[in-house]
């Protein structure tokens, strides 16, 4: 199905996010696996969407995909307006430097810098004035009740703690889009929970779009859509396919 | 592209995070390097000594053949000296005039006689030619001619002393001179020498009275020529650094002397002055026994000279003066034609690359040849060692150059998760390539400065032993090393070079890594 409004420069309403029939897969021969299979997808700003499916399912190479983490073999990716099949590599590095947030599951920060230099790392890499990172860095600490820990290096964090730096880093930039890799798979139920709070917050407060992989109910149970994957393809948007997605 | 001063900070930051990593990168490149430039500094230092003071190479010198049957023998003189001039290739062509007759010198030092040869050991060279030092050229002039115009001083000459001044023949009528109380110093002052031998002149008849005084104005720099017997200007000498070091090396110490540094004016200063290092010279007598030479003994008179300087432009072994003395008295005593005969023509030439040329024109048009350089052979063969150590030095760094790229491909590959964040939160490519390329470069430059550290220090070690274990001995430097600039910036030029050549395939495989496939590493 033909995905209109996706391409040219961003308007008030158009999608934030256009995937037309992708395909990927990696290895060759026989060894190769088709891991997407004509995906299409929109997501609008300001929504909430889970993507669910089971392991293998294609989650989350569909979402390295959306945020040019990786490249697709066939079809065409827009975000935020901006064409990642004929962009320039550096255009797409600028737009994960400055309009897209990440978290990952294994929070994925830098062992030898402190939390505030995990948070500031994106300044490094922008074109934008860097005077005031630190000071924007501690904001983005303090939205996430880590200012305290501020000097501390993630080695010395808890799971939740390190999460929780995780997404003062997706958020230093302020992104229009935050792409969630089963953020709450490492996480106890608690701080979980917690996090999930705090994306509702910022979806609701900041009209961030959030798209999140996740395997978990309470996290797809908030999403305002739920999109189902199974082998390679979109399969459902609804509870039936959240129900089959896996336990809560 | 990330802004260069991020850039830099994250360069710096991830290099010294990990001492290991930079310990095993830079360990080759700090020996590689401080091998370099250790051997150059080496190399240059006694390139320098051995060129510069033992065998100075700045100049060709010309010569004419030795004289043959059918060819005759080949005079240097005026029309040549011109003839040579006139060729594009030469800057400037000097001739040098041996002085060809018989002389000896004698004088007083630290309170022992001395008595030398001056007959085949003294050339001439133009005045300008010795401009040193200001001191030099200030002082190294023919004053006869300077101050042929200005009045002359009467004065009483030197008594004879028949004990000392034997090939003295005094002129017809000689005076004794007042004497003088309190001027022991002087000339013809002094203890009992020992008898020259050979063709001596006759002992004047009557004793020296002691105590003559030289009541010439300025008597440091004037005496009183017993010919003419007016004040007249000492000739200036000047002698090499070679002649200065076989002085200092077995000389001094073989008589009880004290040595002569390479300033010589101090040492002149802390004597007394240029009094001090008067001595006279015996025009047509020699020391040497069954000389052949033929000097009507009325021709024998006695002037006085006085050691000015140093310069490397002096003969090796022996002494230079203004070459319009020596002509004078080449003319003197052997006539016009030794007047106009040089012994060698000094060429400069405007670009060291035409020697041959010029070399080939001499012989073919004008049947001369250039003197054998042994500094040549040495310039060759100290190039030829240069060479083999900086080969030697080349290879460490090379092999350096191949551990740091394997020390980078370990790193990329255990960095893979970190390059994969960077990507994520916004760097390019290239930014990557420049981040591992600019670490291996921080390493190169670090590298580099604690290898020239190295080399500098070493070569401090090895002049510290050399002063303190190793006996004096000719030419002896106080440093054999010469560290100039272009030879530790070509260190660190290399270092950085051959680190980030190191770093170069590394840095293309991380840039080339996708960044969804680097963060999946656990």
């Amino acid at each position: 199905m033909p995905v209109g409004g996706c391409y040219g420069a961003p308007v008030s309403g158009s999608p934030v996010i256009c995937v037309r029939d992708v395909e990927k897969s990696y290895g060759s021969g026989a060894a190769r696996t088709q891991v997407l299979r004509k995906v299409s997808v929109e997501i609008q700003p300001g929504e909430m969407v889970a993507l669910v499916g089971q392991s293998g399912s294609g989650k989350s190479t569909l979402l390295n995909i959306i945020g040019g983490l990786d490249q697709p073999d066939q079809g065409e990716v827009s975000v935020l307006g901006l064409n990642l099949q004929t962009a320039s590599e550096p255009e797409r590095a600028r737009l994960r430097n400055e309009s897209i947030g990440f978290v990952f599951q294994a929070f994925n920060l830098l062992d030898h810098l402190t939390c505030l230099g995990n948070v500031v790392l994106p300044a490094a890499f922008s074109q934008k004035d860097a005077s005031h990172a630190q000071e924007r860095g501690m904001e983005s600490l303090r939205r996430v009740k880590m200012a305290e820990l501020a000097l501390r290096r993630p080695s010395e964090l808890s799971g939740g703690q390190k999460q929780r730096v995780a997404i003062a880093r997706a958020l230093f930039a302020s992104p229009s889009l935050l792409l969630c890799d089963e953020p709450t798979g490492n996480l106890d139920s608690q701080t979980g929970k917690e996090v999930i709070d705090f994306f509702r917050e910022l979806n609701s407060k900041d009209n961030v779009t959030l798209l999140i992989v996740t395997h978990e109910r309470r996290v797809s149970s908030i999403a305002q859509r739920v999109i189902a994957m199974r082998d390679g393809k979109i399969v459902e948007t609804t509870d039936e396919a959240l129900a089959e997605a896996g336990p809560s | 592209m990330m802004p260069a001063r991020s850039m830099v900070r994250m360069i710096v930051a991830n290099t010294l995070r990990s001492p290991k990593h930079f310990v095993l990168s830079a360990f080759g490149i700090v020996m590689g390097i401080a091998a370099f430039v250790f051997f150059l500094g080496l190399s240059t230092g006694v390139r320098a000594v051995i060129l510069g003071k033992i065998f100075p190479l700045e100049q060709v010198q010309v010569v004419a053949p030795r004289a043959s049957l059918l060819l005759g023998e080949k005079r240097l003189d005026d029309a040549i000296v011109d003839t040579i001039r006139k060729r594009p290739e030469v800057a400037e062509a000097l001739p040098r005039m041996n002085l060809n007759f018989p002389a000896y010198g004698k004088g007083r030092f630290e309170g022992q006689d001395l008595r030398f040869e001056v007959g085949g050991f003294a050339d001439g060279i133009d005045a300008g030619f010795v401009g040193d030092s200001p001191r030099t050229a200030e002082l190294f002039r023919d004053w006869e001619i300077v101050e042929k115009d200005q009045p002359k001083v009467a004065c009483e000459p030197a008594p004879p002393d028949p004990d000392e001044d034997d090939y003295y023949i005094p002129p017809a009528p000689a005076a004794p001179a007042a004497p003088a109380a309190g001027t022991p110093a002087g000339p013809t002052s002094g203890t009992t020498a020992s008898p020259a031998a050979g063709s001596v002149g006759e002992p004047a008849a009557a004793p020296r009275p002691r105590g003559y005084k030289n009541t010439c104005p300025k008597p440091d720099l004037y005496y009183c020529d017993e010919s003419t017997r007016v004040c007249t200007r000492r000739v200036p000498v000047v002698v090499s650094p070679t002649l200065l070091e076989l002085y200092n090396g077995q000389f001094a110490k073989s008589h009880g002397l004290p040595t002569i540094n390479s300033d010589l004016a101090e040492f002149i200063v802390k004597r007394g002055g240029l009094g001090r290092m008067r001595f006279t010279i015996g025009l047509g007598s020699t020391i040497v026994t069954g000389s052949n030479a033929k000097i009507d003994r009325s021709q024998r008179r006695r002037i006085e000279a006085q050691l000015i300087g140093i310069s490397p432009k002096a003969m090796p072994i022996g002494m230079t003066m203004p070459i319009d003395y020596i002509r004078r008295w080449n003319r003197e005593y052997l006539g016009e034609e030794a007047a106009g005969t040089y012994s060698s023509i000094i060429v400069t030439l405007k670009n060291k690359d035409e020697l041959a040329v010029f070399s080939q024109w001499l012989q073919d048009d004008l049947g001369l040849r250039l003197e054998d350089s042994l500094g040549e052979r040495f310039a060759t063969a100290i190039f030829l060692v240069t060479s083999l150590f900086v080969l030697i030095s080349f290879v460490i760094i090379t092999i350096s150059a191949i551990n740091i790229a394997h020390n980078f491909f370990m790193q990329v590959s255990e960095r893979r998760r970190e390059l994969g964040i960077l990507r994520a939160v916004g760097a390019t490519r290239r930014d990557v390539r420049l981040i591992i390329l600019g670490e291996a470069a921080f390493i190169g430059v670090i590298g580099g400065l604690i290898g020239v550290g190295l080399a500098v220090s070493c070569g401090a070690l090895v002049d510290w032993a050399s002063s303190s274990y190793l006996p004096r001995f000719p030419f002896k430097p106080t440093t054999y090393f010469a560290f100039e600039s272009w030879i530790w910036l070509s260190g660190l030029g290399f270092s950085t070079f051959f680190c980030i050549l190191g770093g170069f395939l590394p840095a293309r495989r991380a840039a080339l890594l996708e960044p969804a496939a680097a963060l999946a590493q656990t």
